[in-house]
Formats: C-alpha cells, sequence, structure tokens
C-alpha cells in the first residue's frame, strides 16, 4: 500500500505536470506605436483582442506613444531594460536604435511575408542595410496636395502643376482673412516633411553626398528654402508652431485654401463637408524647370526588439497575422484614407477598399497610392544610410534651416551655408555608414 | 548628548534621502561628463575634460545661457510687480478678500500641460479670443502670431510664466505683509506719513527678507522652467526661447550627445549652487546686520 508521503510526492508531482501542460502562461508581447488618436487605439484594440482570442498561447498588448516623445522615451526604456518587444518605427528612428543593438534583424521573416504577399520594394528599401533587414514595412504614407474643387474654381484657378503656378494660386486663394496655403514652419517632424516634399521636387532629395557629408547648400536646396519661405507667406501668421493636427484643422475648417498632408479624409470626413466630390488631391508641384513630380514618403514599419526567442516566435506569429489581407486592410484603415498599402495583396484587399470612407473617397486614395510611387525620404535615397541621419532628423535640422529664413529673415542662401555646421555630429559609438543590402 | 550631535541626528535622515536622489544621480551626471557616451544605453569611454572645451567653446551654450539669464530676471521682474501688487490688494480688508486670497492660487494649482492648452488657444490667430479683443481694440490689424517671432515668443513665454507663478509669489509676500505690525501703519499715519511715505518708510523695507528668500527661491525655480517652454515654442522660433534645461534636453535626446548634455547639466549646477551660496551668506549677513 502506497504511504502518505509517497502519495503526496506523486500527486504534487502530477499536479505540476498537468498545470504545466494544461496551463501554461502565454507569452506576452508588448507593443509601442505611435497612432495615438482614440479611434486608432481603438482599431488596434480590435484586431489585438481578436488575435489573442485566436491565439490563446499568446497575449499582445499596446502602449500608444507619441512620435514627439520615442526619440528619447525608447532608448531610456531599452536601457533600464523595461522596452517593448515590437515597435512601430521609421527609417532613421531604426539607425538610432540600430545604433544601440536593440533592434533584431528579421530577414527571414521578411522573406517568407515577401512571398506570401510581395512587398513594394520602395517601402522595404529603407530597412535593408548592413546585410540585414532591420524592420517589417507595415503601411506607407506620401505627402499630397489637398484642395476643395469648388474653393479653386471660385478663384478661377487650376490645380497647380509648377511652383509658378502654385504660386499664383497661392495668391490669389489669399482673400478675405483666408490663407491661400498652410505650410508649418516649426522645428519639427511635419516641416522636415513638407520641406523635404519641396526639395525632391528641385533636384535636391539627396541629402548626403556620397564621402557621408551633407550636401545642404546645393543650389537646388537652396532653390527649394527660397521658395518655401515666398509660399509660406501665404500661411497663418501661426504656422511657426504648427504640427499635423494644425494644418489639418485649418483645412478643414476652410481657412486655408490649400495644405500639403498625408492625408486629410477622416478629418474632411468627419469635421468638415464630407462631400467626396469636392475634395481634390494632387501631386505635389515641382520646380518649373524639373518634368515630373515627386514627395516624400515613409514607408512606416514594425521593429522586432525583444531577445526572448519564445517572445520572437511569438511576436513573427503575429506579423504573420497582421499582414494576411483579410485583417491587414481592417489594420490600414484605423485611419482610413492616411495608410496605404506596402504589400501587392494588400493593395487589392477587399477588408482595405471595402472600408466604407475608402470606398466613398475612393479616387483620392488611388490618387495618393499613385503618389506615393514618387516618393523618396531624406537620407535614404542614395543606397547609403548613415547613422547622423537619426540626429539630423530627430533635431529637425531641414525644419530648423527653414526658420532661419522664416523666422530670422536670412536669405535662403546663407540659412543653408550654415547647414552644414548646424547639422549634428554623429552621436559617439553610433558606427559607420551600412551599405543598402 | 550634545545639542549638534542632537540635530544632526534629526536631520540625518533628510540628508541620506537627499543624498540619494539628489547626490547620486548628480555624481552620475558628473562620471557621464568625462565620457562621450551618445544614445542613452550605448557605452562610453574616459575622455577626461574634453566635453568642457566643447560646450564651453560653444556659442550655442552661451547664447543659451543669455536667454536663460534674460529669462530669470524677466520672469522676477514681472512676477514680483504682479505679485506685490496682489499682496498690497489682498492685505486690504474688504468684503470678499478671504474668496480672493483662495481664488488667486488657481492659476498656480492648475497643471502644466492645462495652462498650455488654455493659452495657445486664447493666442492662436485662428480662432483664439485675444487676436479679435486686440484687432477691436484697434492695437492690431490683423492677426498675429504670438510665438511667430523671436521677440514674440519670449515675451509671450514670460508673462504665461509669470501669469502662472506670481500667485506663489503673491502668497509669501502676503505672509510677509501679515507680519508687519498694523500700529508701525498707525503711528506713521498719526505722524501724517501718507500712503507712499508708509509703503516706502515701512512696508518695503519689512518685507526685505521675504523678498530675499523669494529671490533665491524663485531664481532657482524659475531657471530651470522646461515644461512650460517646451510645451509652447519647444525652444523655437529658430532658438529664440532655448535656455539651458531646453538645450539640455535637446542635446541628450534629440541630438544624442548625452555626455555633452551631462556636461551642460553640471556646469548648470555649478552655476546654480556657486549663485544660491552667494545669496545665502549675503542674506546671513544681512541678518547679522539687523
Amino acid at each position: 500500500m502506497m504511504g502518505p508521503t509517497r502519495f503526496l510526492t506523486i500527486a504534487g508531482f502530477a499536479a505540476t505536470l498537468l498545470a504545466g501542460t494544461a496551463y501554461a502562461e502565454p507569452v506576452d508581447l508588448t507593443v509601442w506605436h505611435m497612432e495615438q488618436p482614440p479611434h486608432r487605439v481603438q482599431r488596434m484594440k480590435e484586431l489585438l483582442d481578436e488575435f489573442n482570442a485566436a491565439h490563446p498561447d499568446i497575449q499582445v498588448k499596446q502602449e500608444p506613444q507619441s512620435w514627439g516623445e520615442v526619440y528619447a522615451k525608447a532608448p531610456a526604456a531599452f536601457a533600464a531594460g523595461n522596452g517593448p518587444d515590437l515597435l512601430f518605427t521609421i527609417p532613421d528612428f531604426t539607425t538610432v536604435l540600430k545604433g544601440i543593438n536593440v533592434v533584431v534583424p528579421v530577414d527571414d521573416l521578411v522573406k517568407d511575408l515577401d512571398s506570401k504577399h510581395g512587398f513594394v520594394e520602395a517601402t522595404l528599401a529603407p530597412y535593408k542595410y548592413d546585410d540585414h533587414v532591420w524592420a517589417v514595412p507595415a503601411y506607407n504614407m506620401a505627402i499630397s496636395l489637398w484642395y476643395r474643387n469648388s474653393v479653386l474654381k471660385a478663384a478661377g484657378v487650376e490645380v497647380p502643376k509648377t511652383w509658378s503656378e502654385w504660386q499664383a494660386a497661392a495668391e490669389k486663394l489669399s482673400t478675405d482673412g483666408k490663407s491661400g496655403i498652410g505650410l508649418p514652419a516649426n522645428k519639427q517632424l511635419y516641416t522636415d516633411q513638407t520641406v523635404y516634399s519641396f526639395m525632391v521636387n528641385s533636384g535636391a532629395g539627396d541629402l548626403y553626398n556620397d564621402d557621408g557629408s551633407i550636401a545642404f547648400d546645393k543650389p537646388e536646396t537652396v532653390k527649394a528654402y527660397d521658395f518655401y519661405s515666398k509660399l509660406a507667406k501665404f500661411s497663418p501668421a501661426d504656422n511657426s508652431t504648427w504640427t499635423w493636427g494644425e494644418a489639418e484643422a485649418c483645412f478643414a475648417n476652410s481657412s486655408c485654401g490649400m495644405i500639403l498632408q498625408f492625408g486629410v479624409i477622416n478629418t474632411y470626413e468627419t469635421q468638415a463637408e464630407g462631400d467626396a466630390a469636392d475634395l481634390g488631391v494632387a501631386p505635389v508641384p515641382h520646380a518649373d524647370d524639373e518634368s515630373a513630380s515627386a514627395t516624400i514618403s515613409y514607408s512606416n514599419a514594425i521593429m522586432l526588439t525583444t531577445k526572448d526567442e519564445a517572445k520572437q516566435n511569438a511576436a513573427k506569429v503575429f506579423l504573420t497575422w497582421l499582414l494576411e489581407p483579410a485583417n491587414y486592410g481592417r489594420f490600414l484603415t484605423m485611419e482610413p484614407g492616411l495608410f496605404l498599402p506596402v504589400t501587392n495583396d494588400g493593395a487589392k484587399a477587399e477588408s482595405f477598399w471595402s472600408d466604407k470612407t475608402v470606398t466613398k473617397y475612393k479616387s483620392q486614395v488611388e490618387t495618393m497610392i499613385a503618389n506615393s510611387q514618387t516618393g523618396k525620404l531624406f537620407g535614404f535615397t542614395t543606397g547609403k544610410v548613415f547613422p547622423s541621419i537619426g540626429a539630423i532628423s530627430a533635431q529637425n535640422v531641414i525644419a530648423e534651416t527653414l526658420q532661419r529664413v522664416v523666422v530670422d529673415g536670412q536669405s535662403a542662401a546663407d540659412a543653408a551655408r550654415p547647414g552644414r555646421r548646424v547639422c549634428p555630429k554623429s552621436p559617439p559609438n553610433s558606427g559607420h555608414a551600412g551599405e543598402r543590402s | 548628548m550634545k545639542n549638534t550631535t542632537l540635530a544632526f541626528a534629526f536631520v540625518s535622515p533628510a540628508l541620506l534621502f537627499l543624498l540619494a536622489v539628489l547626490g547620486w544621480p548628480l555624481v552620475q551626471a558628473a562620471i557621464l561628463s568625462f565620457q562621450d557616451v551618445g544614445v542613452i544605453g550605448s557605452e562610453g569611454h574616459f575622455i577626461g575634460l574634453g566635453n568642457y572645451a566643447t560646450i564651453l567653446g560653444d556659442a550655442g551654450f552661451w547664447r543659451a545661457l543669455g536667454r536663460s539669464v534674460v529669462w530669470v530676471l524677466s520672469n522676477a521682474l514681472v512676477q514680483t510687480l504682479l505679485a506685490l501688487a496682489a499682496a498690497l490688494i489682498l492685505n486690504q480688508k474688504f468684503p470678499g478678500v478671504r474668496i480672493a486670497r483662495t481664488w488667486i492660487i488657481l492659476t498656480w494649482i492648475v497643471p502644466t500641460v492645462v495652462v498650455v492648452i488654455i493659452w495657445r488657444w486664447l493666442l492662436s490667430p485662428s480662432g483664439g479670443m485675444i487676436n479679435p479683443l486686440l484687432i477691436q481694440a484697434g492695437v492690431i490689424e490683423r492677426p498675429v502670431g504670438f510665438f511667430a517671432t523671436r521677440e514674440g515668443a519670449m515675451t509671450t513665454l514670460i508673462m504665461i510664466n509669470s501669469w502662472r507663478w506670481f500667485p506663489f509669489t503673491t502668497l509669501m509676500m502676503l505672509a510677509g505683509l501679515t507680519r508687519i505690525p498694523g500700529d508701525l501703519y498707525e503711528a506713521a499715519r498719526i505722524d501724517g506719513a501718507g500712503t507712499f511715505q508708509r509703503f516706502k518708510r515701512i512696508t518695503w523695507p519689512l518685507l526685505q527678507p521675504t523678498l530675499m528668500v523669494l529671490g533665491v527661491v524663485g531664481t532657482l525655480l524659475s531657471f530651470n522652467v522646461f515644461d512650460v517652454i517646451w510645451l509652447l515654442t519647444a525652444g523655437g522660433p529658430s532658438g529664440a526661447t532655448q535656455t539651458l534645461p531646453v538645450l539640455i534636453y535637446e542635446t541628450a535626446f534629440k541630438g544624442y550627445r548625452l555626455s555633452e548634455a551631462a556636461t551642460i547639466s553640471v556646469l548648470t549646477s555649478i552655476l546654480l549652487m556657486g549663485f544660491a551660496f552667494l545669496t545665502t551668506r549675503a542674506m546671513t549677513a544681512a541678518e547679522a546686520d539687523r
């Protein structure tokens, strides 16, 4: 007969085994993203709830952050051991975190996803260097020119294609306390983006020379700054404090005739007229001596930032699930008409095109996608990725140079000249230029 | 047990706490200032006084220091004038004085973020209340951007910060005013002293100790203000409101030069500690003279 001690030992062992198998702790993943507006957080929650319900062994939770703070907060969090497992990113931010060795290459996963869905190469390229892929592209964004057809028609203005047409249009639309165009002049990422939209349209898209020096005072760059400052005179007086929201608000309440923005559809639909036929979108006009329009385009991506193998595997399951066309369209439409697909099958996904806002503004979304095909991103145009691009972006050097013209009244040539000087040193120990692979 | 020993025993817990939460980070910052750490969390090497040479030779540091001095002096002037006027009024007896004394601290207890949002909206050229009022009053012809020019941004920030902090100064001054014996005013009145004479001969001299304390505390608090500046202008436009705390933040977390930021922090600490030491000594000497 079994003694009580032996019985208890065996029972305890069995209980441990059962608990270990039947009630295994799920793998917890923390995602940091910078999509703070409540409706985006809500859509993410819906997707995560659905994923978590379908994958009881993995639990993903979101912690929304802000773009304004994440450049400082993420390195500090990783240094303190409290970093997330997955982190949304843009190309220059990736170089910062790669520099402190927290980013895990995702070569195999991207290869697998690419074979399944087909990544748009331009969205993947900024994350491919130093023989690895450093993030999984998630959505694309490109700046376009937004206007109201009725406003242009009333002013007798055609949609501008060149800079001289653009300036004439802004001048004509500046009446009765209205601003012809809303351009930011804040020392902030939005201004970096809009200024670069001018630079790529005057042939000044390459921020770096081949040797890593900053090619900032080229005649094409000076020309872009000069024209931007002329056009900014038709903008509201407080544009030196603007971020994306103020520009959208200015357009939504009809105070601005035109704006440069990634997307205004949701704001226009919910806070303005919501008349799809009246909302116009066009490529950013180009310099008179250039033949075609270009724009700034950002592919946002997701980095894997955990060294834990179980978490890495769980993260791969989650990312694979997210890019499935049935889910991916709902992810993109967390902000309808702003986030553009990065995969070929995503671009055709029923879950994307069936969204009611996307359906209503289909022609605008198609134009945005077409504009994104001509997109470039500062610091990622020469085939080499220099670590200082993280600091250049974080310090808003492009916007700071604009302020010298718009606020300090310097000439564009003078403002761009010290650009070489104000361009920050590479952070110490941040490595060397990575060759695009 | 001797009195001195007993006193040390009483203050030692507080001293140990301060050592842990202030002394240790300061030591860490000092160590960091002798290295070349870039992004937080990355490795650094000892480089001696290299960062100090870089920072002291950087015109940007001196410009930020200059702005900090302008910021502190302007805030001190505006806040002192506002607070003195408010304290003198609140020291009178009139119906509702108790409510007024409570009401005045409202701007001080409102969280900074709320203050920033309120003023942003009030001052906005598109939809804000201030611009239409100024246009109606004939002061301006068209809406102006209060943060759009270098001088405008700094002046507006000083006014907003003073608006936020003057109630604190008012309460301190009010406490000082209530300590002045009423007999003195009564005697002066009998001797034929007018309002200005009473203020000049009684109020102002007897308020000096309070003003001295406020001068030290206010300078230190004002010098270190970061939140209002960062949230309203982020140091702009074109660096016009980049004071030393803003420069430290930008160097560390936007320029990714953590060691250089630590160097500026150490230099700032030395500057402020020197100021506190000298003014405390001056106050002690003035107290002894009295």
